[in-house]
């Protein structure tokens, strides 16, 4: 398993934004939905090892990045988008890229073709030499990416990767995280519950920093069925009626 | 986007010192194209144009003087200084106005590196371009045949100046990121200018010499000419300035988000490194001592510095005296013979009178342009030699024919009078005072046949800070105590004794001043014993 989380919690102030939360992946693409404040940007900055957590247990590609050494190692075969990407206007996509490529400490005489490849993979080749600051925002979001991949990581955590990308793209985006997942472990947190029923072989669901739901997107589409749960689809169903339950259960307990 | 399968480029992780090393240069390529920077150089440009190249333009043909104004009182640094604070501080804000703060701390390399990049492409460009503006300056003054040498040690400064700065901004940038880092440190590089600048012209305590604007003892007009610029504060400003970035970049390296514990260690060493230095920089400056050819700091002279320039004189014969100056002043050579003239005419063959004029160098006691009057011109030796520092005169004609900042166009008649005023003055006696009356009523009416009118005279004597009871004047020119008597007006018992006195023919004059000049020169005459 690449990412081993166990009783994993972290607050803010009195807040706990994740809460005890225990998941498992191994290869393959892992959708993480939930609500707004659910928790997911937080966990993922605990993945990523921005954050540390407050209490529990937490290992990635089988090392414990609560050390210096194994987080540095953990950090080098990992890739992460933010939710909000921070990026400097006057770099062109391929210098940031590079920029990231070589703070992940990339081999430097690799950097220049996985930059090239990376960007290619994202659909920006034509616009490698073009300055950030005259980029659309799905564009920005797909240099985002492109840095995450750059160093073809072992486990790749992506916050709300398709925010701002038009249809084409997000269909052209699902195909790229298939084939990513088949060599890595990829977890991707979105809003967007048709994503993950493309392009997800596990899905977590996550509410008030707790994990509601955890199977497959089969599974979430059938916990929906007959319960007369608001959505369009299958999956939007499920995911409402696991909500509502996990809520009313809340409540009562409360 | 693709799904296409690419070739995996899966890495092993870069252990090598030589792929850490090309990686390191790598980022800096990248900061060195992207860096801010440069967009503010433009702006430093026009100023330094402005304020630091053409306001100097005016002042004589000598390295010493004509980069007196932009690196000994530190002009080219006040002109950087600031915008290079505030560009860095912006570029250090970078990560926080930019939100990229989670993208650098998931990232291997220890945020503290990426900083560093980004501040040392900040600081190249803003050196470089220190380097590149003086560099064209330094060309300009070249071209044009400036005398004596360059102040390379103040160039080092002002590097090491625009640095600091742009590492104290940087810093300030880092860690209190918004949009107003910047022009809080532009501001704050400005007033600590202005305090360094204050001090130079107001205050002797000695650790403020370690200031990069304090003028105080930067060079003596003696300096590249008669002496080598003395690199001992300099030195100490290199190592001040470079302590101050050192603490400043250090600093950026001890949040426990810049790096691991080892990372900070080493910050905190290049920290308390750079305090250390910059410490130990203001405790050499403590020590500093006034010569007369420079600031001597004892624990960095070398006693090699205080050897003279050699150099051949440049002669000419003024009333059929020899009169030498250094080669750096031959311009001046007939000027001087022609100043000279009726002085030397006027005293020849009398006791005492000069055999010989000879250029010595300036006898500094305290900073720039300061001298104590009546050491500036002597009488001395047998045979008796008049011996003229001419670099004291910071009224000396410039290559424009007008004087430095303040002296106007003037400064070339100014210059004119004050060589035969000073001459006489000595042969009279009249010492570092203001002379007797007698001595000063003799004085007068020599001048005047020197061609120095009665009337202008007042003027002369004040300009020159002599006698001592002449007041400051705007060149900076020291003024005495004001309980010596001078001459009084032109309608006062001295003048109108001088009047009787240049009233005599020249002959009856000289017999009598042949006569009665040792009894004038001791002291020992009044007004009523003059014909």
């Amino acid at each position: 398993m690449n990412v081993e989380i166990s009783d994993l919690t972290r607050r803010f102030g009195r807040t706990r934004a994740v809460d005890e939360v225990s998941l498992q992946a191994g290869a393959g693409v892992f959708g993480l939905l939930g609500p707004n404040g659910a928790g997911k940007t937080t966990l993922l900055r605990m993945m990523a090892t921005v954050i540390p957590p407050s209490s529990g247990r937490l290992r990635l590609l089988g090392r414990d990045p609560g050390s210096y050494g194994p987080r540095r190692e953990i950090r080098r075969r990992a890739g992460y988008l933010p939710q909000n990407l921070g990026y400097y206007p006057g770099f062109t996509v391929a210098e940031f890229v590079e920029y990231f490529a070589l703070l992940k400490d990339m081999p430097p005489r690799q950097v220049p073709r996985a930059v090239a490849a990376a960007v290619e993979q994202v659909g920006l080749g034509d616009k490698a030499r073009a300055r950030l600051r005259t980029l659309s925002g799905g564009m920005l979001r797909r240099a985002g990416i492109a840095q995450a991949i750059v160093n073809q990581p072992e486990l790749l955590l992506l916050d709300e990767p398709t925010a701002g990308l038009d249809p084409e793209q997000r269909v052209a985006f699902r195909a790229l995280l298939r084939e990513l997942g088949e060599r890595s472990t990829v977890i991707v947190s979105t809003h967007l519950v048709e994503d993950v029923g493309a392009a997800c072989r596990e899905v977590a669901l996550m509410d008030a920093g707790k994990v509601v739901f955890h199977g497959t997107p089969d599974e979430l589409t059938a916990r929906g069925e007959g319960t007369g749960a608001a959505g369009d689809a299958p999956l939007e169903r499920g995911y409402s009626a696991v909500l509502a339950a996990a809520r009313s259960a809340t409540a009562v307990r409360s | 986007m693709t799904a296409a399968a690419t070739a995996p480029v899966r890495h092993l992780p870069s252990r090598a010192g030589g792929a850490v090393t090309l990686s390191a240069a790598r980022l800096l390529r990248i900061e060195l194209r992207r860096s801010a920077m440069p967009l503010i150089l433009p702006v430093i440009a026009a100023l330094f144009w402005f304020d630091s190249y053409r306001f100097a333009t005016g002042t004589p043909p000598y390295w010493v003087l004509r980069t007196f104004w932009n690196m000994g009182q530190g002009r080219s640094f006040v002109d950087f200084a600031p915008f290079v604070a505030g560009m860095a501080a912006w570029i250090g804000s970078r990560d926080g106005r930019r939100g990229t703060a989670d993208l650098m701390a998931g990232a291997v390399r220890a945020r503290w590196a990426a900083q560093l990049a980004a501040w040392a492409a900040a600081a190249i460009w803003a050196a470089g371009a220190y380097l590149v503006f003086v560099g064209v300056m330094f060309a300009v003054y070249a071209h044009q045949g400036l005398q004596g040498s360059p102040p390379w040690w103040w160039v080092a400064v002002g590097v090491a100046t625009v640095t600091a700065f742009s590492a104290a901004g940087f810093a300030v940038g880092a860690f209190f990121p918004s949009r107003f880092a910047a022009p809080v440190a532009a501001f704050g590089a400005f007033l600590a200018l202005f305090v360094s600048v204050g001090r130079g012209f107001g205050h002797n305590s000695t650790w403020s010499l370690i200031l990069p604007t304090n003028a105080r003892g930067n060079y003596q007009l003696v300096s590249g000419i008669f002496y080598p610029y003395l690199p001992d504060l300099p030195i100490a400003r290199l190592m001040f300035l470079a302590g101050i970035a050192a603490a400043a970049v250090g600093m950026l390296g001890l949040p426990a988000r810049a790096g691991g514990a080892w990372l900070r260690g080493a910050a905190a060493v290049v920290t308390l490194a750079g305090v250390a230095a910059a410490g130990t920089a203001i405790g050499l400056a403590r020590t500093a001592q006034l010569t007369p050819h420079g600031v001597v700091i004892p624990a960095l002279h070398d006693a090699a510095n205080d050897r003279p320039i050699a150099y051949t004189p440049v002669c000419a014969q003024a009333a059929g005296v020899p009169l030498c100056l250094n080669p750096a002043y031959r311009r001046y050579l007939t000027e001087v013979a022609v100043d000279l003239r009726p002085v030397l005419a006027e005293v020849a063959g009398l006791p005492g009178a000069p055999t010989r004029v000879a250029q010595v160098a300036g006898q500094y006691t305290d900073g720039m342009f300061e001298f104590e009057a009546g050491v500036a011109v002597s009488i001395t030796g047998s045979p008796p030699v008049l011996r003229v520092p001419l670099d004291s005169f910071n009224t000396l004609p410039s290559a424009t024919g007008g004087g430095p900042k303040s002296a106007g166009p003037g400064s070339g008649a100014q210059f004119d009078q004050e060589l035969p005023l000073l001459a006489v003055h000595m042969f009279v006696g009249a010492g570092n005072g203001a002379g007797t009356p007698a001595q000063q009523a003799v004085q007068a009416a020599m001048l005047q046949d020197a061609g120095l009118a009665f009337a202008a005279q007042a003027q002369a004597l004040t300009i020159l800070g002599l006698p001592q009871w002449a007041p400051l004047d705007d060149q900076g020119l020291v003024g005495g105590s004001a309980s010596a008597a001078g001459p009084g007006s032109p309608a006062g018992p001295v003048y109108a004794a001088a009047r009787r006195f240049a009233a005599l023919a020249p002959a009856t004059r000289h017999a009598w001043l042949a006569a009665h000049l040792a009894a004038l020169r001791s002291g020992q005459l009044t007004l009523a014993q003059l014909p």
